[in-house]
């Protein structure tokens, strides 16, 4: 039977036993007025959905039918003739409604007498009033033939549904919740069972954990739903989307028997929209592209689930287009999520990944279908809330693969109890990979780097998380130590613990309202033994570090990295502020001196004497004393004229090797950490030194030119005022519109100066304006108005939203004037340092 | 485990007046306070309490409770807004609030009482003077009583740690 019928007809029945006690109600005190209108939704509603259906039987009985309520709930007094004839109508739409169940189809015979009947009492009510009944005349003219009761049930769908009963879902929650308790009792005993054994307890013990096993699997299963259930709207939006983009589409559904928990499959509803729609508008091809392509013309969808251990996979494949790599990371870069050097190195999966960025389309055309705000990145989010992960893999021309992987059920998870500072803690097995003992002789190390730990498994370096540190719980040091590996997505790091205490399998319960702030718990629960314990949030653990933003965005921090990706760098490798050792690129070090003599106090900060001038002498962890100081090697970074010199322990070396940050730094003098040799070492931020010693050097933008943020609408503006922006010096990012501009500036993008057009749509440049300007720290970002004239009222408004000037469109001399004006307002020094650093750029 | 107590009887009695309002007393740190009854639904003696890191300083930890994981909350911490003041109680009254079980800890329980709306007095004005904000204060046999506002103890604060 049809799918939507079938809803239908059980959704139906539902609101009629709903109903039935409404209905005998309304037959003793018929002036109720909730009661009347609530009769009034049941029959609308019925009539709305069989019109839908084309069940036109049911459609005139219900017109009738509601039409006499209609006046009832209007207000007209009830007449016991009216109030039979409503029962009557609606005992017959129960009949329609038994009769179809069983042959899908509406019984032969029609209901002219009784709705002539109603129509009658419609007449008697409002006198003349026979507008719907001209309407129906023709029903009337054919014999009242009564309604034969249906046959036997003859098909094997109806006998099926016979087996069924429809149970509210509260209910099947309350014994899930039992259930969950009777769980954690047997663990309890069993718990008891172990420490004392008792012989004539052990058999019935085994058969309780048993029967408590299979109930709760049982209990699982009947919240169990197929997937088809979701996937019968799906043709039906396919059908709309083909018709709405003019595409011919075609949907291939496998595996809709795959069964998930329900309310699962509510959460799965809207991404699985949502991905259909952007296969459909982004995905496909039109037609004639597609046959041009040498492709058949009507585009494929395939939707398929399967059950994998522990998880279902459900994938929405096209065979469109595919994802553009290089757009997206065009895309990428002109949002500053990715740095320029890094851009190349990025595999397609981390590619791919930002498409599930907040705002990150690549859709050239907005349509209606999608593109509209909502994006992959909240489907992303929906599917992670649930401990669920989407990736997505793509050939060019060939088409695009979403992979949804999604947890069983929400309720039970098996975890892996850890132990930290003499606390226990819930850690969700589906993301552990491995556990890893780092006692003596364990082949795996940990290592210190800039402040943070890592974990050197095999040939990676991974993150590792102290839980001792985060929760500031005591150390024992006498205790075995292990490292617990976790994947999450493209991310993989660890977690240190004391010890894994247990396997177990909980019941996850979600924290109260009063701590569910604390991210890095999802939830909490009761083990075995009766104590309690708190669920560890992957995710919440890896991001309170800062590790996924980096992993996720590529890099997030703005600051500028002047390495020379995959080419060998030449670094002086150096051992300074105890840890890892340091290296920083030779480029940067003017020249190498030992601190000898010379070297005093002034201001507070260490100098000494350097080709005749004070130089500031600097330690990795800042202040030092002469002491410190004396006799030791300095690095002295050459910046403009302006040097600062940089006291280390030892210089080791000075080696060519690839210089590839695996780990992205948050502390500041820190870029991140690398693997030189054999060695891992930290990265050394120079333009963090010359901050501190030299902080006027740094506002004029020592590592980088002066940065232009251009915000146009028309790409013409763009491609011809860029280029010219670029010539004159300055690094250009461009935005097409006000929000893509904030969204920039909401990232951390630092820009020395803001030119926008005036006119766009969506947001013009002066609200644009007024919007960067509430932040406080852009007070003195320096903004300037493209206008297509320069007449005073447009320079009048510029003024008064915080612009510092208006220019011409065409009028290029006068935006390169003006942009140096105000940006020469920073500048303390001469020009001299910037053509130097353009230079170095260069080489 | 649970001792039994005039409060471990059910809910609210049908009899309340509107003028006049029942109230269970506890002792916190030598000072007794009203709580309003109707939120009470227990008094037991904690067993093991699983420390919550992070958790904001009035937050001793969670705890089992017949299968019911509630926040145990310290008012001792909580009326001193002190995180290092000790609470070595184990007396705990079960509070469902905001749909949230907690256990607020106290050094001891008193009973619950009947408070005659004639026996309220005006607000001493230096009563919220230690930023513990006081719903009412009434005048009892040799004691006078200030009632907590619950919503004020439970409301901790999520930002410190």
């Amino acid at each position: 039977m049809d799918e939507l019928l079938n809803d239908f007809l059980a959704e139906t029945s539902e609101h009629l036993e709903a109903a039935a006690t409404q209905l005998v109600m309304f037959e003793t005190d018929p002036s109720n007025a909730a009661i009347v209108s609530s009769i009034f939704r049941l029959v609308h509603t019925i009539k709305g959905t069989c019109g839908f259906l084309g069940l036109t039987r049911l459609e005139a009985l219900t017109h009738a039918a509601e039409a006499v309520i209609g006046r009832l709930r209007d207000g007209r007094a009830a007449t016991p003739e009216m109030v039979s004839l409503i029962l009557a109508a609606v005992d017959r739409i129960k009949l329609i409604l038994t009769s179809i169940e069983a042959d899908a189809a509406e019984p032969p015979g029609d209901d002219a007498a009784l709705i002539g009947e109603l129509e009658a009492q419609l007449d008697a009510v409002e006198f003349g009033e026979a507008a719907e009944a001209a309407r129906l005349e023709p029903m009337l003219a054919s014999a009242p033939i009564p309604f034969a009761a249906p046959a036997t049930p003859s098909t094997g769908d109806v006998a099926k549904r016979s087996e069924t009963i429809r149970v509210d879902v509260s209910s099947l929650e309350r014994i899930m919740v039992l259930v969950s308790e009777l769980v954690l009792t047997r663990n309890q005993l069993l718990e008891i069972h172990r420490r004392k054994e008792d012989e004539a307890v052990k058999a019935p013990m085994q058969r309780l954990s048993s029967l408590t096993s299979d109930l709760q699997d049982s209990v699982m299963r009947a919240r169990m739903q197929p997937l088809s259930r979701l996937f019968s709207r799906l043709p039906r939006l396919i059908r709309e989307l083909a018709v709405e983009t003019r595409k011919k589409l075609t949907l291939v559904i496998d595996g809709g028997e795959t069964e998930l928990d329900r309310q699962l499959i509510e959460v799965v509803r809207d991404p699985l929209t949502h991905i259909l729609r952007n296969a459909a508008d982004h995905g496909i091809e039109l037609p004639a592209e597609r046959l041009a392509a040498g492709k058949p013309e009507a585009g494929t969808v395939r939707i398929s689930a399967s059950h994998e251990a522990g998880y279902i996979a459900v994938s929405i494949a096209d065979d469109g287009r595919g994802l553009d790599i290089e757009r997206i990371k065009d895309k990428a870069l002109a949002r500053g999520l990715v740095a320029a050097a890094d851009v190349d190195d990025l595999q397609p999966e981390q590619v791919y990944r930002f498409i599930f960025l907040p705002e990150f389309s690549t859709a050239a055309v907005v349509t209606s279908i999608s593109g509209r705000g909502v994006g992959l990145d909240v489907v992303r989010e929906n599917i992670e809330t649930i401990g669920g992960s989407i990736n997505v893999t793509s050939t060019l021309g060939k088409g695009t693969s979403f992979n949804l992987k999604i947890p069983l059920t929400l309720a039970i998870a098996p975890s892996l109890i850890v132990e930290a500072g003499q606390q226990r803690f819930a850690l969700p097995q589906q993301s552990v990979v491995e556990a890893i003992g780092l006692g003596e002789g364990s082949s795996h190390r940990v290592e210190h780097v800039q402040g943070a730990m890592v974990l050197r498994l095999r040939e990676a370096v991974v993150p590792l998380v102290d839980l001792h540190d985060t929760f500031g719980l005591p150390r024992d040091a006498a205790r075995a130590r292990l490292a617990v590996v976790m994947r999450f997505g493209a991310l993989s790091f660890a977690v240190l613990v004391d010890s894994v205490a247990d396997v177990q399998e909980i019941v996850v319960k979600p924290l109260g309202a009063s701590l569910a702030h604390l991210s890095m718990f999802s939830g909490h629960t009761i083990l075995g033994d009766g104590s309690v314990v708190l669920i560890l949030d992957p995710v919440g653990l890896a991001r309170s570090h800062g590790l996924t933003q980096s992993l996720e965005l590529g890099v997030q921090h703005i600051p500028e990295r002047f390495i020379p990706p995959r080419e060998q760098t030449r670094l002086v490798l150096f051992r300074a502020g105890g840890g890892a050792l340091k290296v920083v690129p030779l480029s940067l070090i003017s020249r190498i001196e030992s601190a000898t003599g010379a070297i005093g106090v002034s201001d507070g900060m260490l100098v000494m004497q350097h080709r005749g001038f004070l130089m500031p002498l600097l330690t990795l962890n800042g202040g030092g004393t002469v002491e410190d100081a004396a006799d030791h090697p300095v690095l002295v970074l050459g910046i403009g004229g302006e040097s600062v010199g940089l006291v280390v322990d030892e210089i080791l070396d000075i080696v060519e090797d690839f210089l590839d940050i695996e780990i992205a730094s948050g502390s500041p003098g820190v870029i991140g950490s690398a693997r030189i040799a054999r060695d891992v070492v930290e990265v050394i931020d120079t333009s963090h030194f010359v901050k501190l010693a030299r902080p006027d050097a740094l506002a004029r933008g020592i590592v980088s030119r002066f940065s232009v943020l251009l915000v146009d609408d028309r790409l013409f503006f763009r491609d011809m005022l860029a280029p010219l922006l670029a010539a004159a010096g300055y690094r250009v990012t461009t935005a097409q519109s006000g929000r893509d501009a904030l969204f920039l500036l909401s990232q951390g993008a630092v820009f020395h100066a803001i030119v926008t057009d005036t006119d766009m749509p969506d947001m013009d440049g002066y609200s644009l304006t007024r919007e960067i300007k509430r932040d406080p720290r852009n007070a003195n970002l320096p903004v300037i108005a493209l206008a297509a004239n320069t007449a005073p009222i447009i320079g009048e408004a510029a003024a008064a939203s915080g612009m510092c000037g208006v220019v011409g469109k065409f009028d290029r001399a006068a935006l390169i004037a003006m942009l140096r004006d105000n940006l020469d307002v920073q500048t303390l020094g001469p020009h001299g340092l910037e053509e130097r650093i353009i230079r170095e750029f260069a080489a | 485990m649970s001792v039994p107590r005039p409060a471990d009887r059910p809910r609210a009695a049908p009899t309340v007046e509107i003028v006049d309002r029942r109230c269970f007393t506890v002792v916190s740190a030598g000072r007794t306070y009203g709580l309003p009854v109707e939120h009470i639904h227990t008094v037991f003696e904690m067993t093991a309490v699983t420390p919550v890191p992070l958790a904001p300083p009035a937050v001793l930890g969670l705890i089992n409770l017949r299968g019911k994981i509630v926040t145990a909350v310290s008012l001792r911490r909580r009326l001193r807004a002190d995180a290092s003041e000790p609470d070595g109680s184990r007396i705990a009254v079960g509070i469902d609030y905001r749909n949230e079980n907690f256990a607020l800890v106290v050094d001891e329980v008193g009973d619950v009482l009947t408070l005659e709306k004639a026996a309220a007095i005006a607000m001493p004005p230096h009563l919220g003077a230690e930023g513990v904000p006081i719903e009412a204060v009434y005048r009892l046999e040799g004691l006078i009583l200030p009632i907590l506002d619950l919503e004020w103890v439970l409301t901790f604060g999520k930002e410190r740690s």
